[in-house]
């Protein structure tokens, strides 16, 4: 029974996070058009930050949030600097056709996931380092038993439903959130009706940084630190996001949890190494009886 | 009064727009009609800043309007219908109307929100309807709920495009004749392009027959809808 909840915990706070990145991936893809294989690269770099800043003596605190505004302004910068200019650019009929538009950006995040890890090389020398959690994170004791959980398993879970729940908000209660579902859903009513779309474009980006940036320093600790100890965890975010479908965020979320709890449970009663045969089992599964995802709309592009 | 003077629009080799000047009179119903593939889409997103002009001028207010982006287009009080009743299905009635206001919600909340009211009053079946996702309603309701969000921005001139089609006569009818209103009583600036030239012309003041991209005729509506020899050249009938 103990090793039932514990695999159900874990499961549960190990999905919260991959929820986070399918929620990352998913903001872009909408928003955008474009997957964003750059979104734990960014990510990486933000956590480099806020270990940075820990070694220096700053409290948890100080470089949590600054990590996190270090991952949205890096969210917005890869939109202005980089994908921005791409859209604009029709100068022969082959970048023009649709094909190659929606594959440009796609080249471009890979060719900023180099740069962002060659930088963090650079500047923090590649290896790697731990990375601490603000609780404790060992199995935490009530009235002298110890639980099936720790407390950085409740931390993580609760810091990722109040994100949810934010988001939700945001996206159903408030105009900025209804501008950005209409630029997602058809820019140019959206545009017609004097929504700036290329700002909420940016913005997209940005909430999406924000949220890598967290899932970053959410799993950092379990993983340490290097220049590409995320790109896994952007793999399997990715996965999620197939699983729930790509243009759906609520999809995309429960992809997240049920991906966190399928890996936790084959862990706990399998072997570890059986992992990566049971999400691809997973995927296959999904493609074969519901190819457009779990809450995908049926006309999304497959990547 | 909008002002068009030699416009030109070009898909590629293909040109759409071939130097055309018209002006649509304030408070008035222009018409522009003409037979498929004449050019009469394109016209209208290219003053709405959808389509970029190759040449020519749009003047609105006195302002020139070439190389503006849509979004601005739509502040300086020119709302467009595009074609095939555009909503957003996947939006409920309710957000569709308000996006059409968002770009002015902080400046002014309690006109949104009375012109938010006002459409409901216009179209009492999208009142019923607020909550529904806009995919749900039938065609005419969809064309009322495209107006409305243009209607919610307060422009000063409208530009419709195809309002009647696919519909029932009925509720081709129903629509046309608010139209009619908002122009008489409102003094709303209406430019309405319509391949169904004879209800377009019955309540329009002034009509603009296209034919592939160039203006054939400019006349007061009545006199145009008389011409049978006009008529017979390029509407077929």
């Amino acid at each position: 029974m103990d090793q039932f909840l514990s695999a159900v915990f874990a499961g549960t706070s190990r999905g919260a996070i991959y929820a986070l990145v399918a929620l990352g991936l998913v903001l872009v893809w909408r928003g955008a058009g474009v997957i964003n294989f750059a979104q734990m690269g960014q990510a990486m770099f933000s956590t480099y930050v806020a270990s940075t800043l820990i070694m220096n003596e700053y409290s948890y605190w100080i470089a949590f949030f600054v990590a996190l505004s270090v991952g949205t302004i890096l969210g917005a910068i890869v939109d202005l600097l980089v994908m921005r200019p791409l859209s604009g650019k029709r100068s022969s009929a082959m970048l023009a056709s649709p094909a190659m538009r929606g594959t440009i950006p796609v080249i471009a995040s890979l060719g900023i996931v180099g740069i962002l890890q060659a930088a963090a090389g650079m500047i923090w020398a590649a290896e790697e380092r731990g990375f601490p959690t603000p609780v404790n994170s060992l199995g935490l004791t009530i009235g002298g038993n110890v639980m099936p959980f720790t407390a950085f398993d409740l931390f993580v879970i609760g810091i990722v439903m109040v994100v949810l729940l934010i988001t939700t908000i945001f996206f159903q209660k408030t105009g900025m959130g209804l501008a950005m579902r209409a630029s997602a859903l058809n820019p140019e009513v959206a545009r017609l009706s004097g929504i700036r779309t290329s700002s909420v474009r940016t913005l997209s980006w940005a909430i999406s940084g924000a949220a890598s940036s967290l899932a970053g320093l959410l799993v950092t600790p379990s993983a340490n630190l290097s220049p590409n100890t995320l790109d896994l965890i952007l793999i399997i975010g990715f996965t999620a996001t197939v699983i729930g479908g790509l243009d759906s965020l609520p999809g995309g979320v429960i992809g997240g949890f049920i991906l966190g709890l399928v890996i936790s449970f084959v862990n706990v009663y399998r072997s570890p190494s059986d992992i990566f045969l049971a999400i691809l089992v997973l995927l296959l599964i999904v493609l074969l009886v519901r190819p457009q995802g779990l809450l995908g709309s049926k006309e999304v592009r497959r990547v | 009064m909008l002002k068009i003077e030699n416009l030109v629009t070009e898909y590629g080799a293909v040109r759409a727009l071939d130097g055309i000047s018209f002006t649509a009179a304030e408070g008035k119903i222009t018409t522009v009609i003409g037979a498929n593939g004449a050019g009469k889409s394109t016209l209208l997103r290219t003053i709405s800043g959808l389509e970029r002009a190759k040449s020519g001028q749009i003047t609105w207010a006195d302002k020139s309007l070439i190389g503006k982006a849509p979004e601005a287009i739509v502040r300086s009080g020119i709302a467009h219908v595009p074609e095939g009743h555009a909503v957003i299905s996947q939006l409920t009635v309710a957000e569709n109307i308000e996006m059409g206001a968002l770009f002015r919600r902080r400046q002014n909340r309690s006109d949104v929100k009375l012109a938010i009211e006002e459409v409901y009053e216009l179209f009492p079946r999208l009142a019923e309807r607020s909550k529904q996702l806009a995919g749900t309603l039938s065609g005419g309701e969809r064309q009322m709920l495209a107006i409305s969000r243009a209607l919610v921005s307060r422009p000063k001139l409208l530009l419709l495009d195809e309002p009647s089609l696919g519909l029932a006569p009925l509720v081709v009818e129903q629509i046309i004749q608010t139209v009619n209103d908002l122009c008489r009583k409102n003094g709303l600036t209406v430019l309405l392009v319509e391949q169904n030239a004879n209800t377009a012309l019955a309540v329009a003041d002034y009509g603009v027959l296209l034919s592939l991209g160039k203006v054939v005729a400019n006349l007061p509506a009545a006199e145009l809808k008389a011409d049978a020899s006009l008529r017979a050249a390029y509407l077929g009938y």
